[in-house]
């Protein structure tokens, strides 16, 4: 396992972190006021959230040689990525989705 | 309320297996508050992402925020400046769902739905100390939980609009960080996956709107 995060990496992180989100949550309601936002750059930023939680889902499944080990290792935790999907298209719930994805992938890595 | 608290334990024991304290993660609960950046801080470090790659990512997909708070200037018109501040400060992807359709529904003021936000932001924060109390407890195995935050992501990426132009996104995306892991590049390979889905949805809209 890795080293731990000190307290400095931990300050550095936790505020450029919040700079960046107290700007972002603040800025635009303030310099707009109640004009909407250029239509390319909203345009652009609605891209953001689909490109980064597809790249963050990818991080955690997939890596090359990740089937080097057999195919059931690696294969579990897909299907249990398939049964999360399914589960958010049917109830669109955080909640449950986090719940399902640890009972099958705990279920999945018993057998 | 509930959503909170069954999110805020696993993303409590992920910071606790990084070595985050109660404190430490109280305060990025409290004043950074946002879901989906405190699993990616955790998730990246254990990745083995560099400080300013973890950073850059974070703060790509804080940008998300900067479309709900200009959807709630128009709300915000007639409210007092600092109401206004702390209304906007504390909007989640979460309160912004229940906060739009309450002003839609007309009888909505920002001083109520400021309310919404802090009572949100109240039960995360104190969710997420629970789990790391509970997480230095446990001892649950890390696999696990950490599974309940790709489950999130799964979420998260899957309830996004289905259109063309987001599939792309999230295609190439998908394909940028495989790219970067089999090149070696572990470390940014979020960061720039996210980029490049980012940028090829932006070349196929304007290739369609030409073609």
């Amino acid at each position: 396992m890795d080293a731990p995060m000190d307290w400095g990496t931990f300050f550095l992180v936790f505020l450029a972190c919040a700079a960046t989100m107290l700007v972002c949550r603040v800025v635009p309601l303030f310099v707009l006021k109640g004009k909407n936002l250029p239509a390319g750059l909203e345009e652009a930023l609605g891209f953001i959230p689909p490109a980064a939680f597809a790249a963050l889902v990818a991080n955690d499944l997939v890596s090359p040689g990740m089937f080097d080990a057999g195919l059931w290792p690696a294969a579990a935790p897909l299907v249990a990525a398939v049964v999360v999907a399914v589960v958010a298209v049917k109830t669109k719930s955080l909640l449950w989705c986090g719940v399902s994805g640890v009972a099958a992938y705990g279920l999945l890595t018993l057998i | 309320m509930l959503g909170y608290v069954a999110i805020g334990i696993p993303c409590g024991i992920l910071c606790d297996s990084i070595g985050l304290n109660a404190l430490q993660v109280f305060l990025l609960s409290a004043l950074f508050y946002s879901g989906a950046g405190q699993f990616m801080i955790p998730n990246m470090w254990l990745a083995g992402s560099p400080v300013a790659s973890i950073i850059a990512s974070v703060s790509l997909v804080n940008t998300r925020q900067m479309l709900y708070s200009a959807a709630f200037a128009p709300a915000c018109k007639g409210a007092k400046k600092r109401l206004s501040f702390l209304f906007a400060a504390t909007v989640t992807d979460e309160s912004y769902g229940v906060n739009v359709q309450k002003f839609s529904e007309g009888g909505w003021s920002v001083g109520k739905a400021t309310m919404v936000n802090l009572l949100s932001q109240s039960s995360w924060a104190l969710s997420n100390v629970v789990g790391v109390l509970v997480g230095s407890a446990l001892g649950i195995p890390l696999a696990i939980a950490a599974f309940a935050m790709t489950s999130i992501f799964i979420c998260l990426m899957v309830t996004q609009k289905l259109s063309a132009a987001n599939l792309v996104a999230m295609g190439v995306a998908f394909a940028g960080v495989y790219a970067c892991k089999a090149a070696g590049l572990a470390g940014p390979a979020i960061l720039v996956g996210a980029v490049l889905g980012v940028v090829a949805a932006i070349a196929f809209t304007w290739a369609r709107r030409r073609g």
